[in-house]
């Protein structure tokens, strides 16, 4: 080959590697990321000084150890500056943890079951896992069940309501042909029912309609170290097992029967991811109520940006589901002082505009949605 | 390389195979053994059941009745793994939406031999490299697989199959969505690898000239039957098109190759196959000096098998049999029809299930082929065509005329031309059709 061919041949487009740039855009998400979490404790109804905040994150890591007297350098007297521990460490932090715990469930399982149906509208609600949390937080307000410890009664009924409805998916669809259509058509099917159910109940139950409202777009200002914890093991458990079957999901894009020609067992596996989506999907609920858009925009936030291999779209989805929920709620929190809006708002006031600037500018990774 | 598991054991195999899908029967007691190294290709028309039998080889349909077996063990028993690593296929188009790189693309034909926590092995990395190679792919490995054209593409889709390294690959109309020199490029590479390394193919192709090109074997497919096996020498002719895809055709062979090759004509004849009914013969037309050579057109283009004779070589008749591949029997020019001509054109007559009298000027070269025919008007639905009266053309001194009359009173019928004829034809033939209930199409005798 002569040097001019091959001087073309380089400059050609296939000689460019695959995804330009997807491990800088990986970067970028995950130093904005640590941006994101490192200034997410400053952001607050009360202002409190951004040296003060780390201080006391340090002196509360330490177990004490460091900065043994918390208020030092504070003018205000020190009965303030427990408030303002009180402020960041019992407040601001388990909120940061359960938005990134909460937003890294729905992600992944948003990025699952777009994987599993093949289809870039899947997510946690339209196959009605998040109407079936929600019917299980309106019995709690509604039925006035165990109100008393709604603390603890709401999250386990919210939990239930949300795996039951996924389970409910996959008993419905057992024995049939299980085709992916059948199963994605059973889910909007019932997610359509359970928003109806919750409609009546709510329509002749108005005492409680009020808090499931508001319940219903979400938040995570309910936070404590508790919840978190549990969250915490429940959702990382479910996800670790997720992200474990990137390469069958990278493999079940090529369709049921090709999957299958493979080795992969596509029925079996799909009831087990749908499974553990409704898992994780169950566990955002119970602590967060219904926060929408973040399992849709997250796995698409990946794949234009970094790459369209699930053994990647899987973890990056939880990450960037977790940053966009923290972000979404530190909007939540300042955009009116004073006042703590739902987040469910913001991820979808904030999230809509930025997710068209990014569908309609980037066309790179994957073409999932545009054929 | 994996060997095929005992010799002389099927490496595919199908005893009996039934599906029906509800009250419909797509396969119907189809048998098939395929050995080692073979490469059979499955023809048929639209709908004869060619998808369905590899998707039963490939465990996706269970047959309603009979047994599927991959090196002898029934298919449903073998872990989707272990099958996995015996057979691959390469549907007819893969509809994936992602972009990974050609070479994880093809690494996806690695899964059967990798476990969850296992990392890719050194032969799994030179199991890809080697199939990129093969199908010159090896400077697109890190391209996505979406800029890939639909020749690469598809090329890539059989790199896959080829990493799983099977010993027996299905291909389900691989170059459906190909331009011709892509099909060719594709076959071509299928076959060259399934000599080099032994593998077992199975191809769906309904392109039957491709499929008597690269196959070593043809099994024809019919509403669900098996129609025909074998060599394509032997299995390809025109009268397998007109009865299996309603189409009439040409024979050839290629010059340089031997190989046979079916030129379908322009026109294809509506309905499933004319003259499918079983039992159902050639239709004879008896011409000569060119009067015969437009009924040999129009009813070979209405898809009739047509046989013709006592011709004269170098006749205008005998010359478009000749074009048409129309089965003949002829004498030396101008000579009277010798006894061994006769009786060649006696046998004619008698598998002849029509009988047509072209309106040939009847002269003492051949005026013995009415007297022949005369026999077999009792029992045969004769037709005179009869555009001009026969003593305008009887040049045998009023023997021609006589002979005419006795074909007339043993029961054959004058028709005033062509249009009149097919008319004629196509009525007998829907009360034979209805006669005979619809069976499926006989094998050829």
């Amino acid at each position: 080959m002569s040097a001019a061919a091959d001087a073309v041949d380089a400059a050609s487009p296939h000689s460019r590697p695959p995804h330009p740039g997807r491990w800088r855009s990986a970067l970028a998400i995950t130093l904005l990321g640590v941006a994101l979490v490192l200034l997410s404790p400053l952001v607050g109804s009360v202002p409190i000084p951004p040296t003060e905040v780390f201080r006391i994150i340090l002196h509360q890591l330490s177990g004490g150890a460091v900065y043994a007297q918390p208020c030092a350098g504070v003018t205000d007297s020190a009965p303030l500056c427990s408030a303002y521990v009180e402020i960041v460490w019992d407040e601001r932090l388990p909120v940061l943890l359960l938005a990134l715990l909460a937003g890294a469930a729905l992600g992944i399982s948003g990025a699952t079951l777009q994987g599993v149906f093949r289809n870039p509208l899947a997510d946690p609600y339209l196959l009605g896992l998040s109407s079936g949390g929600a019917l299980g937080a309106a019995f709690v307000y509604v039925f006035r069940i165990g109100e008393a410890e709604a603390s603890l009664v709401l999250p386990v009924l919210a939990f239930a309501g949300s795996l039951g409805a996924g389970v409910a998916i996959l008993l419905a669809a057992r024995g049939r042909s299980g085709s992916v259509e059948t199963l994605l058509l059973t889910g909007v099917a019932l997610a359509s029912f359970l928003s109806a159910t919750l409609t009546i109940v709510l329509l002749y139950n108005p005492t409680g309609s009020l808090q499931v409202s508001f319940w219903l777009l979400g938040g995570v200002g309910g936070a404590t170290w508790n919840r978190d914890g549990v969250a915490f093991g429940g959702i990382l458990i479910a996800s670790t097992l997720l992200v474990l079957h990137g390469r069958e999901l990278n493999v079940m894009q090529l369709g049921n029967d090709v999957a299958q020609s493979i080795g992969v067992p596509t029925a079996r596996l799909r009831q087990r991811l749908i499974l553990l989506a409704s898992l994780v999907t169950a566990m955002a609920v119970a602590f967060t109520g219904v926060v929408g858009f973040v399992g849709l925009v997250a796995p698409h936030i990946v794949r234009r940006t970094v790459s369209s291999d699930y053994r990647v779209v899987l973890p990056l989805s939880a990450m960037t589901g977790g940053l966009f929920l923290l972000a979404a709620n530190d909007l939540a929190v300042t955009v009116l002082p004073g006042t703590q809006l739902p987040v469910g708002i913001f991820t979808s006031f904030a999230g809509a505009p930025f997710f068209l600037t990014l569908l309609y500018r980037r066309r790179q990774a994957s073409t999932m949605g545009d054929s | 390389m994996r060997a095929p598991s005992a010799s002389g054991r099927a490496v595919a195999g199908l005893e009996g195979v039934t599906v029906r899908f509800g009250s419909r029967t797509v396969l119907h007691e189809v048998d098939l053994s395929v050995g080692a190294g073979e490469f059979v290709a499955l023809a048929g028309p639209n709908g004869s059941g060619k998808t369905t039998l590899l998707r039963v080889l490939l465990g996706f349909i269970r047959p309603s009745a009979g047994r599927a077996t991959l090196f002898g063990t029934p298919v449903d028993e073998l872990p989707i793994t272990e099958r996995a690593r015996r057979v691959a296929w390469v549907p007819q188009e893969e509809a994936n939406r992602d972009n990974p790189t050609v070479r994880e693309y093809v690494g996806y034909g690695r899964y059967p031999y990798r476990g969850r926590f296992q990392a890719e092995s050194a032969v799994d990395r030179e199991r890809v490299e080697e199939s990129l190679s093969d199908l010159g792919l090896g400077d697109r490995g890190d391209d996505g697989v979406q800029t890939l054209s639909g020749g690469e593409r598809q090329r890539a889709v059989l790199g896959r199959a080829l990493a799983q390294d099977t010993p027996l690959i299905l291909l389900d109309e691989p170059t459906s969505h190909l331009d011709i020199g892509h099909q060719l490029d594709i076959l071509e590479r299928v076959r060259t690898l399934s000599r080099r390394r032994g593998t077992t193919v199975i191809a769906a192709l309904h392109d039957l000239n491709l499929a008597a090109r690269f196959a070593d074997r043809v099994v024809i497919l019919s509403r669900g039957r098996k129609y025909d096996d074998g060599d394509p020498a032997r299995v390809l002719s025109e009268g397998l098109l007109a009865r299996v895809w309603g189409v009439t055709a040409d024979l050839r062979r290629d010059p340089r190759t031997g190989v046979p090759y079916l030129l379908p004509h322009q026109r294809v004849v509506e309905g499933p196959a004319i003259l499918a009914g079983p039992g159902f013969g050639p239709v004879h037309v008896v011409g000569g000096g060119g009067a015969g050579a437009p009924v040999l057109r129009a009813l070979s283009d209405d898809g009739y098998r047509v046989t013709t004779g006592a011709l004269h070589l170098l006749d205008t008749d005998a010359e478009t049999a000749e074009v048409l591949g129309i089965p003949m029997v002829v004498e030396v020019p101008f000579a009277p029809l010798g006894a061994e001509v006769r009786s060649a054109h006696r046998r004619l007559l008698e598998q002849a299930r029509v009988i047509v009298v072209a309106p040939f000027a009847v002269g003492p070269s051949n005026i013995a082929n009415l007297d022949d025919l005369e026999p077999f008007v009792p029992q045969t639905p004769t037709y005179l065509l009869a555009p001009t009266p026969i003593d305008q053309r009887d040049f045998a001194g009023g023997a021609g005329a006589r002979a005419w009359e006795a074909l007339r009173s043993a029961g054959a019928r004058e028709v005033d031309g062509l249009p009149a004829l097919q008319a004629e034809l196509r009525s007998l033939e829907a009360r034979w059709r209805s006669a005979v209930p619809a069976a499926a199409p006989a094998l050829p005798s």
